[in-house]
């Protein structure tokens, strides 16, 4: 027991920096903006909030929210996983493959990879313009950034180009942990690689895909550089989501106590979510 | 050994913390200036120059930090709001100076410029963006006024006289149309669309080349939305949304985008200013020459807006007296004509150096810009420019992308300004 103590204060001595600093720069802000969001000039008051709701444009950066959200979450699902499954195989020059497949995206600063899309997505200079047309696939270059319809489809794509590595990272190293034998037996039973894919990877990946979702849906809420750096919110509004609205009005508007208004009311959004989808999607266990 | 690891511990941990806490311990005044978006090749020792040379003179150490542009307004706000300013700043003229004002952050510059030798020497019109309540808290340090950029070697290619740049809206959009072709993905007149202050000032040449105004003369109310402020919305939109002669991605491109694409032979004219000459030959050294200024087209009669700098003193600095030399020494008549004569730009706003420094009238680039600059105007210098700002910024966007009418823009826009300004701060 006595050397149990002693290992648990031994413990507490080498987190304890840590410890400091994640209270330092985490609870510390996170109290500071509650706090913000619910003074008005010197007097505690709910009026900040009340802003929220009923600006006109609160159901548009909802919508604008939920799209993005859904858009990229979906893909970086679907590409993580068949990019794990890729990697789960062996091929040739896999480590190289690897290595760029996930840390290019992944390890790009978020204004460098704003700013590269731009570029690509330019109707004038752009390197995706130019190849669709030389695939044949349109006739005049697409204002990518300059439609409401496309830029939306347009920052999800960036999106899903950044954010999906560290998914396939994730569904990569749970398919590590599925023992060989299950294929096997599958295998001898008859089973297609779609069966065994459906009815022995799946299953297993399950607790980890629920939880990776679920990482991935608030990061992709709170995702804030890419979209700021591609478009600023804009066309008209259209890829303007919780979080560049919010920073709009603390920074450019320094309007900070409406802001904070809106990246709490953000953050309750996702603490409601992170609770409902437990609760629902994985029987209470976190 | 616990004791050992508690120790090692507890050190590392006070040494982050000194690292984080700052600690001045001195005994001359010393202080922290931020110089926003005037960094680049050559300037770093430049800065270090003329710093050194302050510090001997007046016995005041400088600490100094120069802050690119597109994170200088967040970092500014953040020092300001966080209680922590810096004693002297650069502040944009586009409206940071009252919003700053505004919040208590700015010490009131009167009593100083009573006295100082410069005062009578800035260009008068400058004063208007400094100016809050009344009251002045910036020194305008330097500006320039927009102008019409153009590639002179594709309006040869058109058919078009490169030494007679159009000079109505007419003859701009005959000339667009000339020039435009998208098959060669060229085209004649770079709209500024994005959302970014750039679109504003996009709209505020046409509209006050159409003789119509921002805002009425004591800021409180939207005085756009007249015959001619519907027109300049109209002739400005139109352009991309009726006559194309500006590309596809036009509500995602500002003139910085243009001056890019006119680098490379795609763009004839947009917007741009003294700023853009050294930026457009870094991109393309080749188009050295090939390009050239003129005063934007007009309806009614020749308008620009202007920009620049101004150095503000915080309210919190304690060392007000010496943050206010360093302000009087930088834009001395002496350091600035040492600048003009090395750098060759950008715009003093002392009348003075302009006029003794014989490039600013010889160079066929600057004479459009010195000859608009009486005639240009001021963003409003009200706290709420910012949302003025990105209202006019969707009312274009939105017409742009075929989300409302001019009509319909434009009175959406003037109700929105209207609340924003009855709003306070």
């Amino acid at each position: 027991m006595a050397s149990n103590s002693g290992e648990e204060k031994l413990a507490l001595s080498l987190i304890s920096p840590y410890l400091a600093f994640f209270i330092l720069i985490t609870i510390y802000p996170v109290i500071y903006n509650v706090v913000l969001s619910l003074e008005r000039r010197g007097v505690l008051t709910l009026v900040n909030y009340a802003e929220v709701l009923s600006d006109p444009n609160f159901p548009l950066i909802l919508y604008n929210t939920f799209i993005w959200t859904i858009g990229s979450v979906t893909f970086q699902f679907l590409v993580g996983i068949g990019v794990a499954l890729l990697l789960n195989e062996n091929f040739p020059a896999k480590r190289l493959f690897t290595a760029l497949i996930i840390t290019v995206p992944w390890a790009m600063p978020d204004v460098v990879a704003g700013i590269t899309w731009r570029w690509m997505y330019s109707d004038v200079y752009g390197v995706i313009n130019d190849l669709m047309m030389k695939l044949g696939l349109i006739s005049y270059p697409l204002p990518w950034l300059g439609d409401i319809n496309l830029a939306r489809i347009a920052v999800i794509i960036a999106n899903i180009w950044k954010g999906f590595p560290i998914s396939a990272l994730i569904y990569l190293s749970a398919l590590k942990t599925i023992p060989d034998e299950l294929y096997e037996a599958a295998k001898i039973d008859g089973a297609s690689a779609w069966v065994r894919f459906k009815d022995v990877t799946l299953p297993l990946l399950s607790p980890i895909i629920k939880t990776t979702v679920m990482l991935t849906v608030i990061w992709t809420v709170n995702y804030f550089p890419l979209i700021y750096v591609m478009t600023g919110g804009g066309p008209a509004n259209a890829t303007d989501t919780l979080v560049t609205y919010a920073y709009r009005i603390s920074f450019k508007f320094t309007n900070f106590s409406v802001g904070a208004a809106w990246a709490t009311f953000t953050f309750l959004l996702m603490l409601a979510f992170a609770v409902v989808y437990t609760k629902t999607l994985m029987g209470g266990r976190t | 050994m616990r004791i050992k690891v508690l120790s090692i511990t507890l050190l590392i941990s006070a040494i982050l913390l000194l690292a984080v806490v700052p600690h001045t311990i001195a005994q001359k005044p010393k202080i922290l200036v931020y110089i926003g978006g005037h960094g680049g090749p050559g300037y770093e020792e430049w800065w270090r120059e003329l710093v050194t040379e302050f510090e001997k003179k007046y016995g005041i150490d400088v600490e100094y930090q120069i802050i690119g542009f597109e994170v200088y307004w967040d970092k500014l706000v953040a020092a300001f709001e966080s209680g922590t300013p810096p004693d002297a700043a650069l502040a944009d003229l586009g409206g940071w100076v009252p919003a700053f004002a505004a919040k208590g952050w700015l010490e009131p510059l009167e009593k100083y410029l009573a006295t100082w030798e410069g005062t009578k020497q800035i260009w008068p019109n400058l004063w208007e963006a400094v100016t809050y309540k009344g009251v002045r808290y910036g020194v305008p340090w330097y500006c320039d006024c927009r102008v019409l950029l153009y590639h002179k070697e594709l309006f040869k290619e058109a058919g078009l006289d490169p030494n007679k740049p159009p000079r109505t809206w007419d003859e701009l959009l005959e000339y667009a149309k000339k020039l435009t072709n998208p098959k060669r993905g060229i085209y004649g007149y770079g709209v500024s669309g994005a959302l970014s202050e750039i679109t504003t000032l996009g709209y505020m040449i046409f509209l006050y080349g159409a003789g119509g105004r921002l805002l009425t003369p004591d800021y409180k109310k939207a005085a756009f939305n007249t015959p001619e402020g519907l027109e300049a919305l109209k002739f400005y939109t139109e352009l991309y949304t009726k006559y194309h002669v500006s590309p596809p991605g036009t509500p995602s491109y500002t003139e910085d985008d243009y001056r890019v694409m006119m680098a490379h032979g795609k763009i004839a004219m947009a917007v741009g200013g003294p700023w853009s000459f050294p930026l457009i030959e870094m991109e393309n050294p080749a188009i050295k020459g090939k390009y050239a200024t003129a005063p934007h087209p007009y309806k009614v009669h020749p308008a620009t807006v202007y920009g620049g700098w101004a150095w503000v003193i915080a309210k919190a600095s304690k060392h007000k007296d010496a943050a206010w030399k360093w302000i009087t020494f930088i834009d001395s008549y002496d350091v600035w004509k040492r600048w003009a004569l090395k750098w060759k730009g950008p715009m003093p706003a002392r009348i003075d150096v302009v006029f003794d420094v014989p490039f600013f009238l010889e160079d066929p680039r600057w004479r459009p810009i010195i000859k608009m600059f009486p005639h240009a105007v001021a963003r409003p210098p009200i706290p709420q420019w910012p949302q003025v700002s990105h209202v006019i910024q969707l009312m274009v966007q939105n017409v742009l992308t075929g989300k409302m009418t001019p009509e319909q823009a434009i009175s959406w826009a003037e109700k929105e300004v209207n609340k924003i300004l009855a709003g306070g701060t």
